[in-house]
């Protein structure tokens, strides 16, 4: 428990959450750990947001869901993203770095 | 019941979903824990605690299921009428141009409804049909019935329930203080049984009052009831004398029976049995039949067609040269309007759209300025579909609150409407009901969709919603091509309507430019009442009506008297085939003639000029043997007529035909021994209507034209309408016990004539102004908008040294280059839908090039003038100031 832990920026669970699916079926078990694991523990996903953005996100249709095994043998709800899911990330990933330089740019001059 | 099952199912469905999918989750973290090293118990409390309160979660994604239809509605309607009392001044635009829209249209809509739409106002009212008989050898064939032919269809027929007939005549009343003028109509028996109404007071005719020789009965209407008795129940069993007998009151029928028409005062039984309704040769009866059940119209057709063969058989003359007609009675007192009421409610309907047109503009500028709003709501989770459905429900609300003004506007429209067009039929039963209520929301939910989708799509689109991080205003485009496709449409739209009503306008025109060949101004025109039993003395009927006549020239200020059948320029028709007594006859070369039935004081009251010859006498009478009917024969040594101008330019003789005689082939009032004498020719004139030149015509002068009612015509020095009470007092004076009526100059008769066409053209008139003046503002606020938007450009060249004039210049070319596109597309569109109004034109061409050409003109200068003023709007600007502002 070194190293601080962030909250999610507002309106970027969505996009992470479109990420992480978009490298296969996964379930919202798996994509809360995956965040965490691959942000390198910086990023905790309260599941208090993740489950309403994951249905969210399935109702709009940039989802898909289909009940399946788990690794464990257990019964789980597999998400995977649809085609319209994907234009929706690269739009979100395009305007995340267009942001992101900005403000990098901004700090790297102001500084 | 189904909805609910399934909705209840789902929602047991997703409740069991949702448990397993959170109990995966704690399951797979315990697991994780008790890998880490955890004990079970341990291992599973951490799980819970870290995956927060189950409930609660699944709470939050019932929420993201749940479809929150009301709720939504709800706060969508509220937000609406935010919306509204936030931008009052736009939303009021929008709500009185579709009050407006909606009401004309709902107006025009009831009255179609009434007059077109609606069975007539008698239980299973489609089942009535008019019968008549058609004379196969004759020029104009339909004739009325004989009531012994009545009977025998009434009793020889297997398709019609009943049939019943009715003739109208006006007569007298004389049981009150003055003598008042009542129009009678006098019934075949079953009469009420074939309309299927019962008296509201009283009882129908017994048998013994529909026979020979029985009691007299007469039925009166609500009208005469309340005119006269005040409404008053007792007034049954009461007394009238109708011309001289006395008649028992036996009913009064309800307020809202007007058959055969509105003015009916009183129907009394004709006893088919009586000597005088014998002969097969007498037609009087209109008739009307009720069809049996599940009978259609081809079939009464079949089976009428039969029993007239039957009865052709039985009496070869004439029946065997009759045939039957059959049409619904309906069709025969409403199809005259219906290509106009359809003409009417298109152009409303172009109107309408118009307005929508106008106010997709409105909300798209709208939809332009609330960018920042939408893209906040965007960004806070709102879903495109709730953003549109809000926008619609804004659309929704003002349509709403338009049709509900546009109701009253209708309600004023309708009795408008009424006062406007009194002679179209069925014009009292329109009102406003339910179903022009349920019209109007249709009409709301139509404009809604109209006006508010484009609006609502457009303005909801991601691109423009993402200019949140740019809010920045002045890079919205100042061209919007959308937006001037709409101004084109509207001027398209109004250029066809307006087209319409220029052709309308230009042939009504060219109707009062008309010489007639009669001077129809200070001409007084009115009856005195009469009844055809004076015609078993015609004799005695000549002489009352002549000394009537002569009396009245007489009096001060008149000029002329005379008597006629037929008012000229009033269409009718009376089509004889006649032929030459003298000399050979060409019979491939029929002679077919308009018949007017006249005293020899018409053509100097008219001012019809007598050509060559001399103007004609009345024929001397001699009595003559009745006929076996018991009606006395008129017979009549030699008829003088007089031809006109056309007549003796059609047919061979020419002026050599004075000294002539012409003798009727088949026609129903002429005898066939009725031989006219030419004594000369007259001046062509516009009988048949103003509408249509002058046919070939004989003029048949007689003592009493037409029977004992003629129309008496008056030519009077001073304004006409001043000289009605003094003849009113002279025929008391000369014939106390008749009643004068319907007192009215000539060329008010000759406007009722055309008052469809009036009401029409003045319609259609309204409609194309307003659809111009809608199609400018549309026009003028683009502009003004697209100016608005530009501002800073504007400023920025005016700073840099353009001219005003070139600003002005632009956008001046920027509306009318889309006005002169619309004025194409409307020439088009009106060059297409001309068609319509062919037959309704006079003396005007459907694609008549100057109609057509001066309405674009119109149009273009409207536009020019809208256009300028935002323009020279922006030439104003202050350069200076716009800059720093921005």
């Amino acid at each position: 428990m070194a190293v601080d832990r962030s909250d999610l920026l507002q309106g970027t669970l969505d996009m992470l959450i479109l990420k992480i699916v978009a490298l296969g079926p996964v379930h919202g078990y798996g994509i809360s750990q995956r965040i965490q694991q691959v942000s390198r523990e910086v990023l905790q996903v309260q599941q208090g947001s993740l489950y309403p953005a994951l249905h969210r996100l399935e109702k709009r249709g940039w989802l898909q869901a289909t009940w399946g095994e788990s690794e464990s043998g257990r019964q789980a709800k597999f998400y995977r993203l649809s085609a319209k899911g994907r234009k929706q990330l690269l739009l979100e990933e395009s305007q995340w770095n267009r942001l992101a330089e900005a403000i990098a740019l901004i700090l790297r001059t102001a500084s | 019941m189904t909805w609910w099952w399934k909705s209840l199912f789902r929602k047991r469905v997703l409740d069991a979903q949702l448990t397993s999918e959170v109990r995966f989750h704690v399951d797979e973290l315990t697991d994780a824990n008790i890998a880490a090293g955890m004990s079970p118990e341990e291992a599973r409390r951490r799980a819970v605690l870290e995956f927060g309160g189950g409930e609660q979660i699944k709470e939050e994604l019932r929420d993201v299921h749940r479809v929150r239809v009301i709720e939504g509605a709800i706060a969508n309607l509220k937000s609406a009428f935010r919306f509204i009392r936030k931008s009052p001044s736009f939303s009021a635009v929008i709500i009185v141009t579709l009050a407006l829209g909606i009401g004309a249209n709902s107006a025009v809509f009831s009255a179609i409804d009434a007059i077109l739409l609606r069975p007539l106002p008698f239980p299973d009212g489609d089942q009535l049909m008019e019968i008549s008989q058609l004379h196969l050898r004759q020029s104009s064939p339909q004739t009325r019935t004989a009531p012994i032919r009545l009977e025998e269809w009434n009793r020889m027929n297997s398709a019609f329930q009943m049939i019943s007939g009715y003739y109208t005549e006006d007569g007298s009343e004389t049981s009150g203080v003055l003598p008042e003028k009542v129009a009678q109509a006098f019934v075949a028996p079953r009469f009420l049984q074939v309309l299927g109404v019962s008296p509201a007071l009283g009882r129908d005719f017994s048998a013994d009052e529909e026979r020979f020789g029985g009691p007299n009965a007469v039925l009166i209407s609500d009208g005469l009831w309340r005119r006269r008795f005040h409404g008053d129940p007792s007034a049954v069993g009461k007394k009238l004398r109708i011309n001289g007998f006395s008649f028992p009151i036996i009913g009064i029928m309800p307020a809202s029976f007007l058959f055969p028409n509105r003015d009916a005062d009183l129907w009394v039984p004709v006893p088919p049995d009586a000597p005088y309704a014998q002969s097969r040769e007498y037609t009087w009866y209109s008739v009307i039949g009720r069809l049996k059940p599940r009978m259609t119209v081809e079939q009464a057709r079949a089976n009428l067609t039969t029993v007239q063969a039957q009865l052709g058989k039985a009496f070869p003359k004439p029946d065997a040269d009759l045939a039957v007609a059959i049409q619904p009675l309906k069709e025969i007192r409403v199809g005259g309007v219906r290509r106009s009421l359809w003409i009417l409610f298109g152009s409303v309907s172009l109107l309408l759209l118009i307005a929508c047109t106008n106010i997709v503009a409105l909300l798209l500028a709208r939809a332009t300025q609330r960018q920042h709003e939408i893209s906040v709501r965007f960004s806070l989770g709102a879903s495109r579909m709730a953003l549109v459905s809000q926008l619609l429900t804004e659309a929704f609300v003002l349509a709403f609150i338009g049709a509900a003004l546009g109701l009253g506007v209708a309600g004023g429209a309708s009795s408008v409407f009424r006062s406007l067009a009194g002679s179209l039929p069925r014009v009292e039963e329109i009102r406003l009901d339910g179903r022009i209520v349920i019209y109007s929301l249709a009409c709301s939910v139509v404009a809604t969709i109209l006006c508010g989708l484009l609006p609502a799509i457009r303005g909801t689109r991601r691109n423009i919603s993402g200019s949140l991080a740019q809010a920045n205003r002045t890079q919205v485009s100042g061209r919007n091509p959308l937006q001037w496709t709409l101004v084109g449409v509207q001027v398209a739209l109004a250029v066809t309507l307006l087209a319409g009503a220029g052709l309308l306008l230009r042939s009504f025109q060219a109707l009062g430019r008309v010489s007639p060949g009669f001077e129809a101004s200070h001409v007084l025109t009115f009856h005195i009442s009469g009844s055809y039993g004076e015609t078993a003395d015609w004799k005695g009927l000549t002489q009352r009506i002549d000394r009537t006549i002569d009396e009245l020239r007489n009096v001060p200020g008149v000029e002329a008297t005379g008597a006629t059948a037929t008012l000229p320029g009033v269409p009718s028709e009376y089509q004889t085939e006649l032929r030459f007594t003298e000399g050979d006859q060409d019979a491939e070369h029929k002679i077919v003639a308009e018949s007017r039935f006249i005293t020899p004081g018409y053509f100097a009251t008219m001012k019809i000029p007598l050509l060559s010859g001399e103007l004609c006498r009345e024929p001397k009478l001699t009595s003559a043997p009745a006929d076996p009917a018991g009606l006395q024969h008129i017979a009549i040594s030699s008829i003088h007529v007089l031809v006109n101008r056309s007549f003796a330019d059609a047919y061979p003789g020419g002026s050599t035909m004075i000294g002539r005689h012409v003798q009727p082939v088949n026609s129903s009032f002429l005898q066939p021994n009725d031989v006219g004498e030419v004594r000369g020719i007259v001046g062509d004139a516009r009988e048949e209507g103003m509408n249509r030149p002058a046919s070939p015509t004989v003029y048949w002068c007689f003592g009493a034209p037409g029977g004992p009612d003629p129309f008496y015509l008056i030519r009077t020095r001073t304004e006409p309408m001043t000289m009605a009470e003094t003849i009113r007092k002279k025929i008391r004076e000369i014939e106390p016990a008749r009643s004068v009526f319907d007192i009215k100059p000539l060329p008010e008769h000759i406007d009722d004539a055309f008052a469809e066409n009036r009401l029409r053209t003045v319609l259609l008139s309204l409609f194309a102004a307003t659809a111009v003046s809608l199609a400018c503002i549309g026009l003028y606020g683009t502009l003004s908008y697209s100016v608005n938007v530009r501002q800073r450009e504007v400023g920025l060249r005016l700073a840099l040294g353009a001219l005003r004039g070139q600003i002005v210049k632009q956008f001046l070319l920027q509306g009318l280059r889309v006005t002169v596109v619309g004025c194409v597309a409307g020439w088009a569109l009106a060059l297409a839908s001309s068609r319509m109004l062919s037959g309704m034109l006079y003396g005007v061409s459907p694609s008549d090039l100057v109609t057509l050409s001066s309405v674009v003109l119109v149009v273009l200068l409207v536009a020019a003038i809208a256009s300028l003023v935002p323009a020279i709007r922006a030439a104003r600007l202050d350069p200076m100031q716009v800059l720093r502002e921005e």
